[in-house]
């Protein structure tokens, strides 16, 4: 691609005589050489070689007249690729608009125009454009009403304006990657890739095992020792015979759980980013190996993965379901709203609580 | 406002409540004295106490008896006396206590355990004296046990004995000290330990707590003084921390350094460093066997050949009567061997709770058999790092090591080792059938079945799946033993204390205070920008969080002024998450949870007070059917369930203490 580079900038005092020139001159050769070029696929770059092979000028003096009448009525943008120079169409209805541009909203403009996907921080504008902040402030207002150009707040820096030309999809450095929208983290997308995500991870990495897959012949011996106890003492000691047998887990079928697998081929960010992309989830969007440690890494500190040496993920898996806390916040203090305002006298104190109250199924003392 | 009027620490308050619950109202007044005035004479006790001089020293008998106060030398002038704040803390561990040894050593070693517990330091001849009292002697023995004897000496003691002047046992203030001999337990249902696994025990044999021979008795504590559970008593151990320093400090300037005081680094290095090496000699010199007369076989297996003395057989049995060389030692319980006991629990349940309970059970053999040797949870007196001396300590002792083979062997025959596995590690190793395409074996394998080969390389399969876990509870060592596993506590107990903090957050603002948690600690601080991009969410989402977490003191925030007028707008504010802040904080919040369900317990109690007189009657216990009437049956069941929950709870709470204080130093940094 050619890069945009800086067109040599003319002054344009005989701006409005061009415009006049361009109204009255309908047909002329820059006209003709410019169908022709419009002809081609859009977003073509020309060279020079190409624009004398089209045989509308005659010579390449007038070739170079003709140029030079199509980048003043911003027909044609100039650019510069390896140091050869090529040229750029624009639509009518985009020249015209720039055609009404004052010379320092033009000025801006290019040099919006110059860094394209990127974006230009205002002050950097101004830094490059030496131009008064009012000037600055009311040109760009006037871009931004014309169509020109659109503003986009950066994500790496949330406080700087970033400009750039209207019809550009912001790059991913200011508008951020794939699960950002609009500088702002899309929440519904993370949450749907990060549950799509997890189940890959937890196919590549677990086995569900059902209840009854290892169906041996299980002989009780502890309840055969009971019995034999209790048929020697005649009654049997509450102490040491145990009353139940001890706990298995149900061999039903229908009930199993997911063990970790025996030599799983743990998946990395990168592993993961290409299955995804492979079943084109996103929609027009690619996840790179970037974007994906961001989500993998935050379903770590979500506590859906865990991160295993290094690179590798795998599904956190717990045996059992009911969630333990501890001592501390399963009695009332733990999760008291007034823990710190608690006396050892006075209207909150161990005394009056309400939550022990409700806790223990006591009465408290009356305040 | 003067400092004896400020609001009682927490701590303080704590274990005033619990001395009072345990020891009485006399003891309690006194401790509460030591408390609240830090280190006192005997003399400053008296006047900041309403009490009187003979109260104060019976009072101080009975905290020295159960070494809850440190007192200084009797060479110096006046004696100091000092709280030990953790022995003072472990009276609420009591019944816990009991249930460790009982599932490790069997019910009789936990009889033994729970009468040196409420006994304090005991010399052995007495407590073969409660268990089985010589006719003569036998009511001296028991009444003396009572108030009235407090600070006078047995008569049988002799002039030997190694502690000071004032400290014979037998003083439990208005509690009965008459050794339980059999059957009661101590611990209550109330304990959240794993199943008793009889498997684990040592006595094969039927175990009903009853100790039938001194020899038995002699031999039991010998075990638990092999296995570091119970220690000998010393003089040095009353010694305040601050009062050892002092003492080695300046026995290190006499030997080692000719009696000057260090001026230099180099000098004030080599003195630390010297001073540290003896607080380790002393205590481990406590920890030494002493040497038991009367030997059955010679049992290596567990004396720790560096640290302790090992033990020759030596002659037989001598008749029960008759009194033994060993009779004079006085012993203790060792508090640092419960703290390892009680982080064996805790990572059994953990293990449980991620891996399922068979591999816990694997994990569990694994640790008690490092327990024997396991003295401590942490070096409390670590040697200073010196510069340029890295990695040349990575040797493991081999004391430390666990491998497979160890555990095949041990574990019991009735566990179902295959559960828990991938069906398809089960084939490879047992190479009988296939696995069909719904994960079912095509060939069952009864695990009892197995060679120990077989069971070997399934343990091993266990143990890798504790070594994969984030939080690495084994590491791998050598290939000896089929695979060989050593554990790294240090770690272990860092990430034990990060779950404990993780639940506290997760239970209070759920997962997201969590996740807020994570981001902070694996980033450092963070501005708000920084913690919505870790986090994937929009800032507005989290503010709540952020604010809630800072204002109970879990998250640290700092203000960095970019301009010289420190403007809000203009500066940076960072949050951060200091892992040792947060513990501190915690451990801070939940002894005063603690406090409060003391306090609770009390406030119930006072409300069936006189229904509760009224149970104890000598003429109605037994017959409360008949002489309560219903609704007072009912109250008293409600009451019953009351202080069983909230004494659940406070265990529970207890255990939350252990892993956040006992298990790990201070945490250095994040």
């Amino acid at each position: 691609m050619a890069a945009p580079m800086a067109p040599s900038m003319v002054p344009k005092e005989e701006e409005p005589s061009a415009v006049d020139l361009a109204n009255n001159e309908a047909g002329t050769p820059a006209d003709a050489l410019y169908d022709k070029c419009a002809q081609r696929s859009q977003g073509t770059v020309f060279f020079q070689r190409d624009l004398s092979n089209m045989q509308v000028a005659e010579t390449m003096a007038e070739l170079t007249m003709l140029l030079q009448e199509l980048c003043d009525r911003h027909l044609m943008k100039l650019m510069t690729f390896e140091g050869e120079p090529c040229w750029k169409l624009r639509s009518r209805a985009e020249a015209d608009k720039l055609r009404r541009l004052t010379p320092d909203e033009r000025l801006l403009y290019h040099h919006i125009d110059q860094v394209q996907a990127e974006g230009i921080w205002s002050k950097a504008l101004r830094a490059r454009t030496n131009v008064t902040q009012q000037v600055l402030t009311k040109c760009l207002k006037s871009l931004e009403s014309k169509d020109l150009v659109q503003s986009v707040m950066s994500v790496k820096f949330p406080n700087r304006k970033m400009y750039l030309l209207k019809h550009l999809r912001p790059s991913e450095d200011i508008a951020g990657g794939p699960w950002q929208s609009e500088g702002d983290f899309d929440t519904a997308l993370i949450e749907t890739i990060s549950g799509i995500v997890a189940q890959h991870i937890e196919n590549e990495t677990c086995i569900k095992v059902p209840g009854n897959w290892n169906d041996y012949e299980r002989p009780d011996r502890t309840a055969d020792m009971a019995q034999k106890k209790a048929q020697v003492q005649g009654i049997r000691d509450i102490e040491d015979a145990p009353a139940v047998k001890p706990y298995h887990q149900p061999r039903d079928p229908n009930s199993s759980k997911i063990v970790h697998k025996n030599n799983p081929q743990y998946p990395t960010s990168a592993s993961v980013a290409e299955w995804l992309n492979s079943k084109e989830i996103l929609r027009g969007k690619t996840v790179r190996e970037d974007d994906m440690e961001q989500l993998l890494e935050m379903m770590v500190l979500d506590g859906r993965l865990e991160k295993i040496s290094g690179t590798n993920y795998r599904t956190v898996l717990t045996a059992i379901d009911t969630k333990v806390y501890n001592g501390f916040v399963d009695a009332p203090c733990g999760n008291c709203p007034v823990f710190d305002l608690c006396g050892d006298e006075g209207e909150i104190s161990a005394r009056t609580c309400v939550y022990f109250g409700q806790w223990l199924e006591t009465q408290s003392e009356e305040v | 406002m003067s400092y004896t009027q400020r609001e009682t620490p927490v701590l303080a308050e704590l274990c005033t409540f619990l001395v009072e619950d345990v020891y009485g109202e006399l003891a309690a007044r006194v401790y509460s004295v030591l408390a609240r005035h830090g280190r006192q004479t005997l003399a400053a006790v008296a006047r900041a106490s309403y009490l009187n001089g003979r109260q104060i020293k019976y009072g101080l008998v009975i905290l020295l008896q159960q070494h809850l106060v440190f007192h200084s030398g009797n060479d110096s002038q006046p004696t100091y006396y000092e709280i030990d704040w953790l022995n003072s803390y472990a009276l609420v561990r009591l019944g816990k206590v009991t249930k460790l040894v009982e599932d490790r050593f069997g019910r009789k070693a936990a009889n033994v355990m729970t009468n040196l517990l409420r006994l304090g330091h005991t010399r052995i001849a007495d407590l073969k004296e409660a268990y089985f009292p010589t006719e003569t002697d036998s009511d001296d023995d028991s009444d003396d046990g009572t108030v009235n004897g407090a600070g006078m000496k047995r008569k049988r003691g002799g002039g030997n004995e190694p502690n000071g002047s004032a400290k014979t046992n037998g003083v439990v203030n208005g509690d009965d000290v008459k050794p339980v001999v059999s059957g009661d337990h101590a611990h209550s249902g109330t304990m959240n330990g794993g199943p008793v696994e009889q498997s684990e025990q040592e006595h094969a044999e039927e175990d009903d707590g009853e100790i039938a021979s001194v020899d038995e008795l002699y031999e039991i504590i010998e075990r638990l003084i092999q296995r570091g559970w119970v220690r000998t008593m010393t003089e040095s151990q009353y010694l305040s921390p601050g009062d050892m320093h002092d003492m080695l400090q300046q026995e290190t300037i006499d030997q080692d350094l000719g009696g000057q005081q260090p001026t230099g680094t180099k000098d004030k290095a080599v003195c630390h460093k010297n001073t540290l090496e003896r607080k380790r000699n002393m205590r481990d010199k406590w920890l030494n066997v002493p040497r038991f007369s009367r030997r059955g076989k010679p049992d290596q297996d567990y004396s720790n050949p560096t640290k302790r003395v090992k033990i020759n057989g030596a002659n037989g049995y001598s008749s029960a009567g008759a009194a033994s060389p060993e009779d004079k030692l006085v012993i203790r319980v060792n508090p640092e061997k419960i703290a390892v006991a009680m982080r064996t629990e805790q990572l059994v349940q953990l293990v449980e709770q991620r891996l399922g309970h068979v591999t816990a059970h694997i994990y569990q053999t694994m640790l008690r058999m490092l327990e024997a040797n396991t003295a401590r949870c942490y070096e409390e007196y670590p040697e200073p790092p010196t510069a340029g001396d890295e990695g040349g300590d990575n040797q493991i002792d081999p004391k430390n090591l666990v491998t497979a083979r160890d555990v095949a062997k041990k574990i019991s025959r009735d566990l179902d080792i295959c559960e828990g596995l991938d069906p398809n590690a089960i084939v490879q190793i047992t190479r009988k059938g296939h696995v069909r395409s719904a994960n079912i074996l095509s060939q069952p394998t009864d695990p009892s079945t197995l060679s120990m080969d077989e069971k070997t390389r399934i343990i091993d399969k266990h143990i890798q799946l504790l070594s994969e876990d984030p939080t690495h509870f084994v590491t791998w060592h050598s290939r000896a033993g089929f695979s060989q596993w050593h554990i790294e506590f240090e770690e272990i107990a860092k990430q034990l204390i990060q779950t404990e903090i993780e639940n506290t957050i997760s239970a209070r603002k759920g997962t997201l205070g969590v996740k807020l948690i994570r981001a902070l600690r694996k980033k450092g601080k963070l501005d708000e920008r920084a913690t919505c991009n870790a986090m994937m969410m929009s800032a507005n989402d989290l503010r709540g969080i952020v604010n809630d977490l800072t204002v109970q003191g879990l998250v640290q925030t700092q203000e960095v002024p970019k301009v010289e007028r420190r403007e809000a707008k203009h500066s940076l504010h960072l949050i951060w998450y200091d892992r040792q802040r947060a513990r501190e904080k915690l451990l801070h919040d939940t002894y005063k949870g603690m406090v409060r369900i003391l306090q609770r317990i009390q406030f119930e109690r006072e409300k069936v007070q006189p229904l509760l007189s009224k149970a104890e009657r000598s003429d109605v216990v037994g017959n409360e059917e008949k002489w309560l009437s219903k609704g007072e049956l009912d109250a008293l069941r409600k009451w019953k369930e009351v202080q069983e929950k909230l004494s659940l709870q406070l265990f529970r709470e207890d255990d939350l203490v252990a892993t956040l204080r006992d298990f790990h130093g201070p945490l250095v940094s994040v």
